[in-house]
Order: C-alpha cells, then structure tokens, then sequence
C-alpha cells in the first residue's frame, strides 16, 4: 500500500518495490544482528519524545520514534525503504538518545542502518555521498578530515563575503600561526608518514576500501594512487633505517 | 556491578562517588558508571591496560551528571587535536596552548595522531565499530607510549571515544575483532594487551578543572590591560556530542544551575565574572548535521538562526555565544550572514570558552586568538570588554601576514627563516619534561608539502 496509518506516510519507493523480499529481509536483518543492536533498543512507549526534541523532525520528514516502531513491528518494507533517504535526514545529534525514557538509541539505529546501506552499496548513498568526495580523499588518504583549504569561498557563498578574505594569503595566515597548530594548509596538521600507513593497514583489514570501491570506483583509484605511493615511500625509508 | 548509592568506591578506585550527593539526582542508578569496575575486571584478566592518571598528571576532581567523580589530569598531557579546529579555527587550540605555557605545564603536541574518523561516519557511513574502535586504540597507545596522558580537543572524538570504550569494554566480540589489527599494527602492550585510557577527557573539562586557575590570571594579567568582562552577557551552547552522547560521562557542578545543566563552559565564563544568561532552547542542537553542512545546508542555517540565533538575541540580547565543539562553532559563526536575505540577520559574537577566557586574560585577538577566521561580529564584543586598540592588534597581525607572504612569494626563505627565529613561536615539541625538543623520527618528512 502507498503510505501508512500514521508517521510514515511517504510512499513505498518503486526502487523497494522491485527488491525481492528475500534481499529486504536480509539487508534488516544484516542490521538487526550488528552487536549494537541490542544495546541501541529496548522497548518504546510510543511516547515521542525523541520526535518532539529532534532537529530533523522540525525540518524533514523524519522521525525517530518512527524508526523504533518500525524496528519493534518487523516492518520489512519500510524499514527496506527508509534506507534509501529518509535515514538520512538524522543530524546524528543523539538528543533522542538522552531523551528516550527507555534509554533506546534512534540515533545510532540510524548509524548502522547508513553503514549497511553503504556497504551494500544502495544506489542513494553513491548519489547522497558524492559531495562528500573531498572528506573521504582526506581522511582515508592522511587520517585528516578537514583541513583550511577545503573552505573555499565558492563553495560556501552563504557563509558571507568574509570567507574569501581568509582564503588569501592563506599559508602565511598559517605559517603566522605561533602555534604549530595549522602551519599546514592541505591538512589540519602535518600528519607523520608512519601514522598515515598505519591508517592504511586499519581500512585495509576493516574493509573500508572494499566498500569504497564499491561506492565510488573512481575516488577509490586515486585514494588507492595516493595511499601506494606513500606506502612505499615508507618501505623506503624503512630499508634505509635498516 | 556498581553498588548504587554515596560513599561507593569501587576496589581499584576508578569508580568513586562523594559521601554526600552534590546535588539533587534523578538517576542514582545510572547505567554506565559499572563500566569502571568492568574496565578494572578487563585488567584484572590481563586484556586491557588502563593508561592512569597520576600525581603528575596533577588531576583536579569533578562530578558528573550522576554524582560520580571524574578525575581530570591537567598536567603532562597528550594534545588529540581536532581536524577542524586546526582545520579552519587555529585560535581554538592556540588558546589551548597558550594557556598551558601560561601556568607553566607540560605538554606534547606531534604529528602521530591522526582524527578519530567519527566526523566522517556519522556524516557518511563510510567506517565501522571495528575500524573506529582501531583508529582511537591506535591514538590512545601512541599517547601512553610517549608517557603523556591524552586530553582530547574535539567534541565529536570525545563522545566517539567514550562510545567507544563503552562498546570495547561490553563486548568481547569487538576486542577480539580489533586486536589482531592492533597486533600488525604494533600497537599492542608488550604482553598483548589493549590500552584503554582511566577517564577520557575533553579539553572543555580541563578549562572546567582550570577554571579558577584562569580566573586567577584574569585578575592578575588582563584586568591590568584594561580588560574587564563582567557586563558580558554570554548564552552558552552545550555540544551534543560532549553532553548527549553517554551523558553520564560530562561535568555537572552544583554552582551551575545546581547541577541540573552541563557545567563545563558556564562554570568557567561565571568564574570570571561574565553573566551567563539563560535561553529557551538552550537544549537544542546547534544545526550541524555533520553531512548537512556540507550538502543540506538549507537545514543548517535555518535551525541555527530560527532555533538558536534568532532566540538568543530576541530572548536575551547575548553579545557572546559560547561553545566548546568546532562543529557548533562553526555553525553559528557561519550561518550568520545569510540570515541577511530573509530578515533575519542577528549578529552576535560566537567563540569557544578557552578563546573567550583566554581573550579576557590579555591574550592577542588576532596572533593567538585567531578571531580573523571569525565571520561574525566580534567587534563589539571587544570594545564591551575594554579591548579599544583591536584595530591596532589587527593591522599588526595583517603585517605580519602580510610579510611572511612576500618573503615567500619573492622566494626570501634565508630571511623568512630568520624572521621566524625572532617570532615568538610557542614550539610545543620543546614542552617535554625533559626540557628538550621530542621532535617525531619523520615530523619533517609531511606527507603533503603544504
């Protein structure tokens, strides 16, 4: 049926539609047996507290309470659904963690929920982590998530006609800096090379680059670019000590 | 498990409550405190080793939202920096620091760290618990091995972490799955063992702890100047991920709205006289999002003004918001202008607790503060506050921007380099206890040359 009785009231996607329901039910059960689970939802009062204080709630059509529910009926079809989109309205704030008179977790629901969706590779997360290129470059090739070069004044005109004035001169307003806390402008920090190897070994043996590839074949080639070169840079310099 | 009720300690003494409760409690029987016996169980069995806080570490004692007592180390720390503070608001941990070479403490700052990669998860999904559990095991080694305890910067890794350790301590099922990781790594104790630090601290709570120490040098140091913030008014913004995210784990002091608010940032501001002011949606988020900056930005800029901006200064005209996570600071000092086109521009100064404290003790707005990367108001602020020559501390900071760009730009290193000798650099790497520089083994070889 297209909507449901009360809160989800958006239509099942044609995309879920055509899913066998065999593939649904694995994806929320791949969900259900993550070891946080259990600690993320215990029961529900429907009382909607977690709704009623959420920040996405006032904006999208979003609702924690909905996810527990939803998760506490078994509903398959939505659940299925909600992984598309809708999941991702959540501002992973957690205010309807410390709210919830049962101490569930909507919010980290959510975040095994994102993660299955990725590591299945569901088509709205390529689309809804396209922007998120130049995080993902950042942090999966120095460890680093942000660093001064990424505010750039065109990509954030809204943050007013100030940002461009602290774009210029940029790695002297660093290099200013008495502090060694941003004398680099392409990261945060200068992150040593070793660390960065070591960051190399973790995604490795997590699968993190295995779920990349899957997402974004061509971010994954030049992550893959950037991450070999320093790897054997290191070895280098490893033989070289030795 | 713990024994609920006052006077408790547990037998290695992570886990202690006051004889008295500090203030009315709800929750007498909160359910994250056992995590302390368990961790010292963990240790008992030789799985973990718990990185302590020590005489040296100074410590200074709080309560949490429970009663508990937090120990927090204020001495011999190990700076886990944040990717946007030194990202895009150096003056953020330049304050860190400068009040640590202020009262003369020891400190390590190095390039073996890495972010906690919870910035990206919660904005993409694009990790797991086994690799977040891995990056901060990782981090938390690298600080015990060098002696130093970690004091973490950012408000995202603090609620990660403590998450973190929640999940490493529940269940066996993750520490094996992280182990053998940490083993290839070389990240394990010599007998195999996982570090897990006594109390993981966040930099707000270190101001916190510190908060009369820095009163002290208001005193002594900025009033002189002509400093004086006590008409200040100040709303204070609580991150979500320092105080939502395992709440039980953050500061709460009877002398802060008796202990019925997060105390962290108001104990520190009313310590130094400023009126902290009360607001409606005090308890709400500031609009982040994590993802939503960067691509729902619609949502975050209409919550920070309609929810947040536009409350403070109808409600209580702040002419300071205080925070303490780069993410919230970020929010509301960026979302400001745009407010613009729709009528609803309300200006206000936004800046971190240690920035505004360290501004009230006499530090440079612009060298040490860094308030040129601020895109909202903070004119005003300074002018309230007694700082009338900031026009002039602006144009010595634009000259000396100014300067070290031409030199670059003409090639001049010989001369830049000498400039930088009479510069007063704050070089961390020579605040070891040894009195030495600890530069890393390949601090000089950056990955990108930037």
């Amino acid at each position: 049926m297209d909507g449901h009785i009360y809160g989800y009231n958006l239509p099942i996607s044609e995309k879920t539609k055509a899913v066998p329901w065999e593939e649904k039910v694995r994806i929320v059960e791949e969900v259900k047996s993550d070891f946080r689970f259990k600690e993320y939802i215990f029961g529900c009062l429907n009382c909607g507290v977690c709704t009623a204080s959420c920040p996405s709630n006032r904006f999208f059509d979003y609702s924690p309470r909905e996810i527990v529910q939803r998760f506490l009926e078994e509903d398959v079809e939505v659940l299925y659904d909600m992984m598309h989109e809708y999941i991702w309205a959540c501002s992973q704030c957690f205010t309807c963690w410390i709210r919830c008179p049962f101490v569930n977790n909507p919010g980290g629901l959510v975040a095994i929920m994102r993660e299955v969706a990725v590591r299945n590779a569901f088509e709205a997360t390529k689309d809804l982590l396209k922007p998120y290129g130049r995080v993902l470059l950042k942090v999966m090739t120095t460890g680093n998530q942000l660093s001064a070069d990424m505010l750039q004044p065109d990509f954030f005109p809204d943050w007013g006609p100030k940002m461009a004035d602290n774009m210029e001169n940029l790695r002297a307003k660093r290099l200013a800096i008495p502090f060694d806390v941003g004398k680099s402008v392409k990261t945060a920090w200068e992150v040593s090379l070793e660390t960065a190897v070591e960051m190399y070994t973790i995604w490795r043996e997590t699968g993190i680059f295995e779920m990349l590839e899957k997402l974004d074949p061509n971010l994954y080639n030049v992550i893959m670019d950037i991450v070999e070169e320093n790897e054997e840079r290191y070895e280098e310099l490893y033989e070289e000590e030795e | 498990m713990a024994k609920h009720g006052f006077g408790h300690n547990s037998p290695g003494g992570l886990l202690r409550y006051p004889e008295q409760p500090p203030f009315p409690l709800k929750e007498y029987s909160a359910h994250y405190d056992h995590i302390f016996e368990m961790m010292e169980e963990l240790e008992a069995k030789g799985e973990i080793l718990i990185h302590r806080i020590t005489e040296e570490h100074q410590p200074i004692e709080v309560f949490t939202r429970t009663g508990r007592i937090k120990t927090i180390p204020t001495n011999k720390l190990w700076h886990h920096k944040s990717c946007g503070q030194c990202g895009n608001i150096p003056g953020y941990p330049a304050s860190v620091f400068w009040f640590m070479n202020k009262f003369g403490l020891d400190y390590l700052n190095e390039p073996h760290q890495t972010s906690c990669t919870a910035w990206n998860y919660h904005g993409s999904g694009t990790s797991n618990p086994v690799a977040l559990a891995a990056v901060w095991l990782r981090n938390m080694h690298q600080a015990w091995k060098t002696g130093y305890y970690p004091l973490i910067h950012c408000g995202t890794s603090f609620g990660s972490y403590k998450e973190t350790r929640e999940q490493l301590i529940m269940n066996k099922e993750l520490r094996d799955a992280v182990k053998p990781i940490l083993k290839k790594l070389g990240r394990l104790t010599e007998d195999g063992r996982i570090v897990i630090p006594q109390e993981v601290v966040h930099y707000s709570e270190w101001v916190h702890a510190m908060r009369y120490k820095i009163a002290d040098l208001y005193q002594k140091e900025g009033k002189p100047k002509g400093i004086d913030v006590s008409n200040v008014r100040v709303a204070i913004h609580n991150a979500c991920h320092t105080y939502k995210m395992i709440a039980d784990d953050y500061p709460y002091d009877p002398e802060v709205y008796n202990g019925q608010r997060p105390a962290a940032s108001a104990a520190v501001v009313k310590a130094l006289g400023a009126q902290v002011v009360d607001y409606s949606t005090w308890y709400d988020c500031c609009g982040f999002g994590f993802r939503h900056i960067l691509t729902e930005r619609e949502f975050t800029r209409s919550f920070a003004i309609q929810r947040k901006l536009k409350v403070i200064a109808e409600e209580i005209k702040a002419d300071l918001i205080v925070t303490h996570d780069t993410g919230c600071t970020t929010t509301f000092e960026k979302n400001q202008w745009i407010g613009k086109a729709h009528g609803m521009y309300h200006p206000v100064a936004v800046m971190s607790d240690v920035m505004f404290a360290a501004l009230a003790c006499g530090a440079h707005p612009f060298k040490i503060v860094q308030l040129y990367w601020n895109c909202s108001d903070y004119e005003r602020l300074l002018e309230k506050m007694g700082i009338t020559n900031w026009r002039e501390l602006r144009k010595e900071w634009e000259d000396t921007v100014k300067y070290i760009a031409d030199l670059e730009k003409a090639g001049k290193y010989d001369e830049l380099m000498e400039f930088f000798k009479e510069y007063d650099l704050y070089e961390p790497y020579s605040r070891t206890s040894t009195g030495k520089p600890k530069a890393s083994a390949t601090a000089n070889m950056p990955l990108f040359k930037s």
